[in-house]
């Protein structure tokens, strides 16, 4: 609590400093700086301060300076995005309260694939080489299709625009025998460029608990390779070729009880991109592209003393997705976007009975427009239609109204939805250990059916009927309200946020079994909102000095739940007496992992003279809690399963020698916080990174 | 002063004597009492390759203690199934038989909410099933799987009896663990009843 108002004190008087220099600043002329470029957001080229929507972009420079290497820790220094990690350790991302499954990753505009239970890895990126993250808050399905219901986050690679052999090779060592390679190459020659990049990552991993036995995070290496082409055909036609490997190799052994078991589990992803830029005329240009990407795991286990196998699990997903898009651009400087394209899907896993696929077709289409000098609207709509499910049309709607020179007003609207995934329409796994069965919606019936053959079942409770109409793609509306302050030497942003979501997909029981478990499948249901307030300011204090700080304000509940405790139907424990009590509005804490209050401040220093900088990221997360404990299957006051907030800082500190020598040393967890709760947040970690730049 | 006295005593009397009149239609207040570590043990059954015995606890709720019984009992726990001494056997191992007409039902609330059984649908024992629900948030218990593996009471669930003698009982499981402690051995019922000694009445205050 003391470090909340601390973190609001620290806003305030930001705010209130920043509030008169800009009086002074007033009457300087406009702003100097580089204008920084999104491509997410309206897939064209548009300057981040004049986007109607909630947009972060996070700079190479930041990336570098930071001492940054995957894409999680540079995401979670951000102000509304935290990442989460879930059993098996994969972390996603969370942005406005909106979990993982519902945000689109994208590289360079095209999706990647590969998530379990829902949840995308950002630890499987690297940060290596690439110019920019973006990140678009908010629904996005208008542009993007399924997936991008909380929002996108698009990682763009650079493009080589010298003609002289450029790129660097570092070599990073940290604590827990982390290590980092890179290796960057990228030239232009004339018409044809190209860019070459290689990484390999490795760690012994941790032990958070050394009570029990196993390790934590246990040993891993992997390697990612892009090698991109560039060739300018003629004014007219420019061809991006780009190809992706990315392979994870992880002992997963570990011992349970006094049964130990060994195996290792491999990650494979292969991505191939292929675009052909068209230019009919000043006014109109097209882009052809076709994107081809395979992401594979497999894990096997066996007892190390008999040698069975114990577990071995496979996980083959393709995809593959020709899209042509044409832009229009008229007199005035409006633009028309168009696109179409068609997606084929296929998953082979095991505990599906065979390989299943899904296709679909779409369009879409955005203006972009200034109906007054003031005014900028941008307004789209995609149409998909899919094998699976219902066809869903995604429209939305995002005006920016400059009040004045320096303030403007934004205020967007949009619908997102997620299709729902292969697992919940065709899993079949059956808990050998404790014997529950889960079924996927498509393959319910039939596998019941099946069961009951075998007499498995002692009885069905929900009518068949409720498992024949198609399972709805989930949705949501959003909607982002806000103010835009942009000064010479600071800017100041604040967004309200509201995501309604609806057609949530979760398991239930659909029967009981004779061994006293039970049946589940997915069904809709849940019907839940987040909403909450954003704010960020940055300072420029001198040229040299920057600071930051941004907030988030979180409200994140099941309106069913919120109803049902509204009413009294909601129970739980007295933790003294073990006797059971109704659990009051303000005892209901909301949904799981979603924290109240979340705080970034951070300050970067360039020592110009000394071709050096430093930097300091404080980062904070109020308290939130894991998973239902006491049975009523909704987070309350009484559940044991809260983590406390708790502080993270991170330094970074760089020089340059030699002109071609950067050396960086610096620490994360300065404050060696860890929590058995948070198996992704190793202690204090350690690290020196020698760059050689060419 | 002394007249004043024996007036007072006379009065008394007048008073006690009223009192005592009334005694034969005034009831007998409702018995509240917590049971602490019933053991309910259940061998075999997952985990352990053989078929699920044990033999079940016998409670009578007019005694207000275990028995062993065989007809002087309302109701038996066994791991965490839950018998009432009504309706017929359900097929499982060790089981006793039902000689009683008791019934059970499971209303949610709090456990000083539920202030009656009039309202209340009973139900007894059957082929294949318990009056009171088998399985994990089905009847009185979550189970929340690995790693933790644990039986919780689900809170706001007051079992409700009626007894083989026609009498009314609510109980709330308060855990399923030796002394009320989760890192303790399970199958140990610790309960809070209200037992309604008037025969037919359903108030529980």
């Amino acid at each position: 609590m003391k470090f909340e108002s601390l973190i609001t004190c620290v806003l305030t008087g930001l705010v209130v400093v920043s509030g008169y220099s800009q009086e002074k600043a007033i009457d300087t002329t406009m702003v100097n700086e580089l204008q920084e470029v999104v491509l997410t957001a309206t897939r064209t080229k548009r300057q981040l301060s004049s986007l109607p929507l909630p947009v972060t972009i996070v700079s190479q420079e930041v990336i570098k300076q930071s001492g940054t290497i995957r894409l999680n820790e540079i995401l979670n220094e951000q102000t509304g995005i935290i990442t989460v990690a879930d059993e098996s350790g994969f972390e996603g991302v969370q942005i406005q309260g909106i979990a993982s499954d519902y945000i689109l990753i994208l590289i360079d505009g095209v999706p990647l694939v590969g998530r379990k239970a829902g949840n995308f890895d950002v630890n499987r990126l690297t940060v290596g080489n690439i110019k920019q993250v973006e990140v678009v808050k908010g629904p996005s399905s208008s542009l993007y299709g399924s997936d991008a219901l909380g929002g996108v986050i698009n990682i763009i690679t650079e493009k080589p625009k010298s003609d002289v052999l450029s790129g660097n090779a570092s070599y990073r060592i940290g604590s827990y025998t982390q290590q980092d390679i890179n290796v960057d190459i990228k030239q232009r020659i004339k018409k044809f460029g190209y860019g070459v990049f290689a990484n390999r990552f490795s760690s012994e991993g941790y032990d958070l608990n050394p009570d029990t036995a196993g390790q934590t995070v246990n040993p891993f290496e992997n390697y990612t390779f892009n090698g991109r082409l560039y060739y300018d055909f003629s004014d007219r036609f420019s061809l991006f070729l780009s190809g992706r490997l990315y392979t994870q190799y992880q002992d997963a052994g570990f011992t349970a009880n006094t049964t130990s078991l060994e195996g290792d589990s491999e990650e494979q992803e292969w991505n191939g991109h292929v675009r052909l830029d068209h230019k009919w005329s000043d006014h109109l240009t097209t882009q052809y592209e076709f994107y081809y990407t395979n992401y594979n795991a497999k894990e096997q286990l066996a007892d190390s003393a008999s040698g069975d196998i114990v577990s071995d699990s496979d996980f083959d997903q393709h995809l593959l997705r020709p899209e042509i898009r044409t832009t229009y651009t008229f007199k005035d400087r409006s633009k028309l976007t168009a696109g179409i394209g068609f997606q084929y899907d296929q998953l082979d896993r095991t505990f599906f009975d065979k390989q299943v696929d899904f296709n679909s077709q779409y369009a879409y289409a955005q203006y972009d427009t200034n109906l007054i000098e003031r005014l900028n609207i941008i307004a789209g709509a995609r149409f998909d239609n899919h094998s699976e499910y219902n066809n869903q049309f995604s429209p939305k709607l995002a005006l920016r109204y400059k009040i004045t020179d320096v303030l403007a007003a934004k205020a967007s609207i949009g619908y997102g939805f997620k299709a729902p995934d292969f697992r919940q329409l065709y899993f079949d796994f059956t808990n050998s250990a404790v014997g529950y069965t889960v079924l996927g919606y498509n393959v319910a019936l039939e596998k019941l059916n099946e069961l009951q053959a075998q007499g498995q079942i002692l009885d069905v409770v929900v009518p068949e009927s409720s498992l024949q109409d198609p399972l709805e793609a989930e949705s949501s509306i959003g909607y982002n309200v806000g103010l835009a302050y942009k000064e010479k030497r600071w800017n100041a942003e604040l967004n309200l946020f509201r995501n309604d979501f609806k057609n949530l997909i979760d398991t239930r029981v659909i029967a009981r079994k004779t061994n006293g478990q039970n049946v589940f499948s997915y069904f809709n249901f849940d019907e839940i909102y987040t909403t909450g307030l954003e704010l960020n300011t940055n300072y420029r204090i001198t040229d040299n000095v920057r600071l930051s700080a941004g907030y988030q304000l979180l409200y994140a509940f099941d309106k069913q739940k919120e109803k049902q405790v509204k009413n009294g139907e909601v129970f739980a424990r007295d933790p003294e007496t073990n006797q059971t009590v109704v659990v009051s509005r303000s005892e209901y804490f909301g949904l799981v992992n979603r924290s109240r209050h979340n705080a970034n401040f951070k300050v970067f220093y360039d020592i110009v003279s000394a071709k050096a900088n430093i930097n300091l990221r404080l980062l904070y997360r109020s308290k939130y809690a894991l998973f239902d404990t006491n049975g009523n299957d909704l987070i309350d006051d009484y559940d044991t399963s809260f983590v406390d907030g708790f502080v993270t800082a991170n330094i970074a500190a760089s020089k340059t020698f030699y002109e071609n020598f950067t050396l960086q040393i610096g620490a994360n967890n300065l404050f060696d916080y860890t929590e058995d709760n948070i198996p992704t947040l190793p202690g204090i970690q350690l690290y020196a990174k020698l760059n050689y730049q060419f | 002063m002394k007249k004043l006295s024996i007036l007072f005593l006379a009065l008394s009397t007048v008073l006690v004597s009223c009192s005592s009149d009334d005694d034969t239609t005034t009831p007998i207040p409702v018995k509240s009492e917590k049971i602490s570590n019933l053991e309910a043990i259940q061998t075999g059954g997952q985990g352990t390759g053989n078929p699920i015995g044990g033999v079940f606890t016998k409670f009578d709720f007019e005694t207000g203690k275990i028995t062993t019984s065989d007809t002087d009992w309302d109701v038996a726990f066994r791991g965490t199934n839950i018998a009432v001494n009504g309706g017929t056997v359900t097929g499982v191992a060790e089981e006793p038989a039902r000689n009683g007409n008791a019934a059970a039902a499971v209303v949610t609330g709090t456990f000083a909410g539920v202030t009656s059984a009039k309202d209340v649908t009973f139900s007894q024992d059957a082929d294949t099933v318990f009056a009171i629900p088998t399985g994990s948030d089905n009847g009185w218990y979550n189970y929340a799987g690995p790693p933790t593996h644990l039986i919780s009471p689900i809170p706001g669930k007051i079992l409700v009896f009626k007894t083989r003698n026609g009498n009314y009982a609510k109980v709330e499981i308060l855990s399923y663990y030796q002394d009320e402690d989760t890192s303790k051995k399970s199958q140990y019922y610790t309960f809070n009843y209200v037992y309604n000694p008037n025969k037919g009445e359903t108030s529980f205050e």
